[in-house]
């Protein structure tokens, strides 16, 4: 037993750092900001990434990744998620949309893909929730009726993260509504600049870009933009799903963000109020625990066991998430909802807070979560 | 990174299980509260697994056993001091003590005993008879002698990492006790694990207990290599962790064992009564958190982005 990430892991820590810190300007809080600016940063980064291998370190080599260690991918998920994602949104495409086509994908989808993503030159977005489906995915009614060769897509995607600048979309669509449920859905690779397709940003707490409706007026889809077979979709899209469950790295920015502030407080840090203090104490707890489950969880890879352990991992994670903003949010006191740049840690606790919410509702609820860890300790019952 | 705990240590644990089990699990710690006899027993049943023959000390591999051993104990409240024999001293128990309020559980027991504070301050001790409490049973006061010396902080940070795998033992065994009776009662037409209340306190619970699982195997698998302010910062993190765990966990069995629950006959109420001198001695778990405080400055309590903490010189 051993808590080592390796030597190749502890490198490249210390070299995502350095281009962290010479290519990331101070005080940028992610590409969902009001300034184009920010934007811009994650792309030019991005490829900066792929160029020496990292932006999809985790992939083969034959399709243009890195051929790195589980570790080491964990490395890299800690680091992008603790100095705000710099990968903007290119994460989707690397983490699950590239492994479930070289998974599912037909040569021609491989080849026309694959390359693209891990050079970090196109934005995936990811069409499955609607305004009457989202957690429950299997009931979405989104219809794809053949038409020719192909599919005429019809319906409404909501909470579509990134739709305004993806290029490409997964797109889930019901292809026979009187097949068994798990039978019904297909998945689609869908330009985005396709006719048919609007997209509405939707006003949010997590800034703009972020949520978006998506209307599909009569889409034309065809054969070979199938992702596995018709009617296998709802299978594709767990299994796709799978190859994110360890989640985002969100104990990573909350030790960086209760780091930098206790640096910013310096010996002001000893005047807090003890309870305040004793909460920090208690943050530094569970954020250890959360980031041991999640080691646990990579740990077990393809074992029957990982997928409950990622919910653990999940749960734990995300609720320190929320833990983290509401103490630091009371370490400020009245300066807590000052935003921007001039604001203490230029806005990254305030950013930190607002995005917190969604910890526990996006890529899977906190209440799906238990289910999964109840169901695992429990059996089938309800 | 392997944080699996070896098959050996994993097969260990086991045996040992399996030996408590043999030996009477829980029933027989509450048989141990009126015949002395009992807890003689449960030091032969540690003897037959070589616990005594363990270096905790200076034996990477004994420490793991012992780490398990503990964890077994833990789950049949097992009624002997293992972590104090695990650590005795030229042949004296070693305890853990507060000295504004010192108490010593099994300290009845004939003996020779040494205590210690947090900071290490070594005392001799005289053990008071036994008070027949509910709540830590073989708990017994004690009257301390004036300071007199120190004993290792290493032995102080032992002491609690071992007791928190004690503690881990005792609250896997209260969640394993739950998921049994929840899946067997039936209420209302219907198991208590098809009601989602309950399934999402079972996951809550669960998700406690396997966090507290895992800091537990990575506090004592650092054990030996870390400065020692930050061994001491992860005993005492690993211990808070075990106490808020236990108060969860057992809260959630006895609400939903419901009246059996407060029972003898229910093992739930001999683990919870038995465990209490874990959860709540030497000292709560506030002072503990206090105690944790000035480490965050300091760098002890270790993160992603704390700097090294250099080793200070013996």
């Amino acid at each position: 037993m051993d808590y080592d990430l390796g030597a190749d892991a502890v490198e490249l820590r210390k070299r995502l750092r350095d281009l962290i810190s010479t290519q990331i300007p101070e005080g940028f809080l992610g590409a969902c900001t009001d300034d184009p600016k920010d934007l811009a940063t994650t792309e030019s980064f991005c490829k900066l990434l792929a160029s020496d291998g990292l932006l999809a370190l985790a992939w083969p080599k034959e399709h243009g990744g890195g051929g790195g260690s589980v570790w080491q991918q964990t490395v890299l998920r800690e680091e992008m998620w603790a100095h705000h994602e710099p990968r903007g949104a290119q994460y989707m495409g690397i983490n699950w949309v590239g492994p479930a086509l070289m998974r599912y994908g037909t040569p021609e989808q491989k080849a026309r893909h694959l390359s693209a993503i891990s050079a970090g030159e196109v934005i995936w977005c990811q069409g499955f929730s609607e305004p009457e489906a989202g957690t429950d995915l299997a009931s979405l009614r989104t219809r794809a009726v053949p038409d020719g060769d192909g599919w005429r897509v019809t319906g409404q995607k909501v909470w579509t993260s990134y739709a305004q600048m993806a290029s490409w979309c997964v797109l889930a669509a019901c292809t026979d509504p009187h097949a068994p449920k798990p039978q019904r859905l297909s998945l689609f690779l869908v330009p985005m600049d396709r006719p048919g397709i609007t997209v509405r940003p939707i006003r949010s707490m997590l800034g703009p870009h972020h949520l978006n409706e998506v209307f599909l007026d009569g889409v034309e889809v065809f054969a070979d933009e199938v992702l596995g077979e018709v009617g296998d979709g709802w299978r594709v899209m767990r299994e796709a799903l799978a190859f994110e469950r360890v989640g985002i790295a969100r104990y990573a920015r909350c030790e960086s963000l209760l780091d930098r502030m206790q640096n910013e407080l310096g010996d002001d840090w000893d005047r807090l109020p003890e309870s305040i203090r004793v909460r920090w104490v208690r943050a530094l707890m569970d954020l250890r625990v959360a980031r041991l489950l999640a080691y646990r969880a990579v740990s077990l890879q393809d074992d029957k066991s990982a997928g409950p352990a990622a919910s653990a991992a999940r749960i734990a994670t995300t609720t320190c998430d929320q833990q983290v903003a509401e103490l630091l949010f009371d370490v400020l006191g009245p300066s807590a909802l000052d935003s921007g740049t001039s604001a203490r840690l230029h806005g990254a606790v305030e950013d930190h807070w607002r995005y917190a919410q969604a910890a526990t509702v996006a890529s899977g609820t906190i209440e799906v979560q238990r289910m999964l860890v109840a169901r695992e300790t429990l059996g089938d019952h309800g | 990174m392997n944080t699996a705990l070896p098959e050996d240590i994993t097969e260990f644990g086991a045996v040992a299980a399996k030996r408590f089990t043999r030996f009477g699990g829980p029933p027989a710690a509450l048989q141990a509260e009126t015949d002395d006899r009992v807890r003689h027993d449960a030091r032969v049943a540690l003897a037959d697994l070589g616990a005594f023959d363990l270096d905790v000390r200076s034996a990477d591999d004994d420490l793991l056993a012992a780490a398990v051993l503990c964890e077994a104990a833990g789950a049949a409240a097992l009624p002997y001091p293992l972590v104090e024999e695990l650590l005795a001293i030229d042949g004296a128990r070693l305890a853990l003590v507060n000295p504004e309020t010192p108490r010593i559980d099994h300290g009845d027991l004939a003996g020779d005993w040494i205590a210690a504070d947090l900071d290490g301050t070594r005392y001799h001790v005289q053990p008071s008879p036994r008070t027949s409490a509910k709540l830590g049973p073989f708990l017994v006061p004690a009257t301390l002698t004036e300071p007199d010396g120190t004993v290792s902080p290493a032995d102080v940070d032992l002491h609690l990492t071992l007791g928190s795998w004690r503690i881990l033992g005792a609250v896997q065994q209260a969640l394993e006790i739950t998921r049994q009776h929840v899946t067997a009662r039936m209420q209302f037409g219907k198991p208590l694990a098809e009601f989602q209340a309950v399934r999402f306190t079972i996951a809550d619970a669960s998700v406690a207990v396997r966090g507290l699982y895992e800091l537990a195997k990575y506090t004592i698998s650092r054990t030996g290599s870390t400065a020692a302010q930050v061994r001491s910062a992860d005993a005492l993190m690993l211990r808070l962790k075990a106490t808020d765990t236990a108060r969860q966990v057992l809260r959630t069995a006895h609400q939903l064992l419901g009246a059996l629950g407060f029972c003898d006959e229910s093992d739930v109420s001999i683990l919870d009564r038995h465990t209490q001198p874990l959860i709540r001695l030497p000292v709560s778990s506030e002072v503990i958190a206090l105690r944790l405080m000035p480490g965050v400055r300091g760098g002890q309590l270790e993160t992603l982005f704390s700097e090294p903490v250099a080793a200070e010189p013996v």
